[in-house]
């Protein structure tokens, strides 16, 4: 085909379309985070030890790495060096994932906070978000839509009539969120879900409360999960304790093992500062806005199966 | 038996002696949580539909033995659709239901694959691609060179696709019977 007719094809200019909607929201988020004094960071993509998550899966890269399954533990060995404030934007790799909602490659923001809980990053998180759609969209988010706040006990004790933090069950739970709860939030625009059961805290500091349940929110678009935050653990015993029940809950579900970071855990056991930490999908914060169904609606690489 | 990483739109499997078909599936998987396929399900034979959520891993069935037969479309009466076989002459009967999305596609004389399930007729699969007529859509504007814009256009089966401002009235494209989608002009 003529390079020019190709070039104006429906397909090429829906593509050339998507790279300025792209370059839109990855300028607005750019900005968001310079204006309140963040530093950009890089973290390395090939790493040692791909995070010990229950039920995230890592590419591997060669016979003893593997691709980044998330920048989470060399953004904090930065907090612990004394970065106050750092955020990137990078590619994340989790193997077995695709489908509307997910793809093996997808881009991640990520970013760190010291001296700040969870409390204080869902208003972070709602500022970057009415922020960025504001930049970007040609209707933005309205501010009198609020941000719902509601946490997963009384999510479940409403429309599913039990909660998981009074009485624990992993199969029950996740079962009733993908039935119930997730078709549910499907009709609240914007709502941020907090309060997981310890069970779920991954790495996040337990409520000083109650030990059912870790401080820990996600914000949902439409029913779209948009991001995972916490006020971040910082007890290194903890961190071996979280780290070994992975391990053993892995071993059991007949999953492959990953090393404990080791470099990591040393910089925690010197001294890693309180703060908060969020993990965004910008893929999915573009679909949301848009109102794309589909990731690859958002992808400039669509047939690209990954 | 197959599990969970077999499931794709169309597979064909039995459950507890029934054939299935999946009309739908989807990969979800709640953060820090395990995976899911969400599937919608059509009974071959008596064309009730279920929803079930699968863990992934989890086993779904067994492989459906269907038989194919490729089949011409002869005419539709009073929502029965009589398809018959180019060499043996003989002819079997579909409803709309068992015809499903088909119909969106499906002209007469076209060739189609019909599936049997212990010698009965239970559903047909399209070509992949089919060539279809436009019969209504907006005149194209001459100068409008917006590249990548669409517009609705009425095919002769009286579905409605989206396509380049280019197409014309009376024209004929290639139609994605898997997606629904718009692939090119039919050269004249």
């Amino acid at each position: 085909m003529n390079p020019a007719v190709a070039a104006t094809s429906a397909e090429a200019g829906r593509i050339r379309a998507l790279i300025e909607i792209r370059d839109r929201y990855l300028t607005a988020i750019r900005f968001f985070f310079h204006q309140r004094g963040y530093r950009e960071v890089i973290t390395p993509v090939l790493v040692h030890c791909p995070g010990l998550d229950r039920h995230i899966e890592a590419i591997a890269a060669g016979d003893r790495m593997f691709l980044a399954t998330s920048p989470e533990l060399h953004m904090k060995r930065l907090v612990c060096h004394g970065a106050r404030r750092i955020y990137q934007i990078t590619p994340a790799f989790r193997a077995d994932e695709l489908g509307p909602h997910h793809r093996a490659e997808f881009l991640m923001l990520e970013w760190y906070r010291a001296g700040i809980g969870y409390i204080e990053m869902m208003q972070e998180t709602e500022d970057l978000i009415r922020h960025v759609s504001a930049a970007c969209d040609r209707i933005p988010l309205c501010a009198d839509v609020p941000f719902q706040r509601l946490s997963v006990d009384k999510l479940y004790e409403e429309t599913a009539g039990w909660k998981p933090s009074v009485y624990w069950d992993e199969e029950r739970y996740f079962q009733d969120w993908v039935d119930i709860i997730e078709p549910y939030l499907q009709s609240i625009p914007a709502v941020i879900v907090y309060d997981f059961p310890a069970e779920l805290a991954a790495l996040s500091r337990l409520s000083p409360l109650t030990n059912r349940i870790c401080e820990r929110f996600e914000l949902f678009l439409n029913g779209l999960e948009i991001c995972n935050a916490y006020s971040e653990l910082t007890d290194p015993y903890e961190h071996h304790r979280r780290f070994e029940l992975s391990a053993r809950h892995r071993a059991s579900m007949g999953r492959p093992s990953y090393k404990k970071d080791e470099i990591f855990l040393k910089y925690v056991e010197q001294g890693m500062p309180e703060c908060a930490g969020n993990a965004l999908g910008i893929d999915r914060l573009i679909m949301a806005l848009t109102g794309a169904g589909h990731i690859k609606d958002v992808s400039l690489f669509p047939e690209d199966a990954g | 038996m197959l599990d969970t990483t077999a499931l794709r739109k169309n597979l064909k499997i039995i459950i507890d002696d029934d054939p299935w078909i999946v009309v739908d599936c989807q990969f979800v998987k709640p953060g820090k949580g395990q995976a899911f396929t969400r599937t919608r399900l059509k009974n071959l034979v008596s064309g009730q539909t279920m929803d079930k959520t699968y863990k992934s891993g989890e086993k779904i069935g067994e492989q459906a033995r269907i038989d194919e037969c490729s089949m011409v479309f002869l005419y539709e009466q009073g929502g029965v659709y009589t398809f018959m076989d180019n060499t043996t002459y003989e002819q079997v009967e579909l409803n709309a239901d068992q015809v499903g999305e088909a119909l969106n596609f499906m002209t007469e004389n076209m060739n189609v694959e019909v599936d049997f399930y212990n010698g009965t007729p239970i559903a047909i699969t399209l070509p992949n691609f089919v060539e279809l007529a436009i019969i209504d859509t907006e005149p194209a504007v001459r100068g409008d060179t917006v590249s990548g814009a669409t517009k609705p256009a009425e095919l002769s089966t009286g579905y409605s696709v989206n396509v380049p401002l280019f197409i014309n009235n009376g024209e004929a494209i290639v139609v994605d019977t898997r997606t629904g989608e718009y692939v090119e002009r039919v050269k004249k």
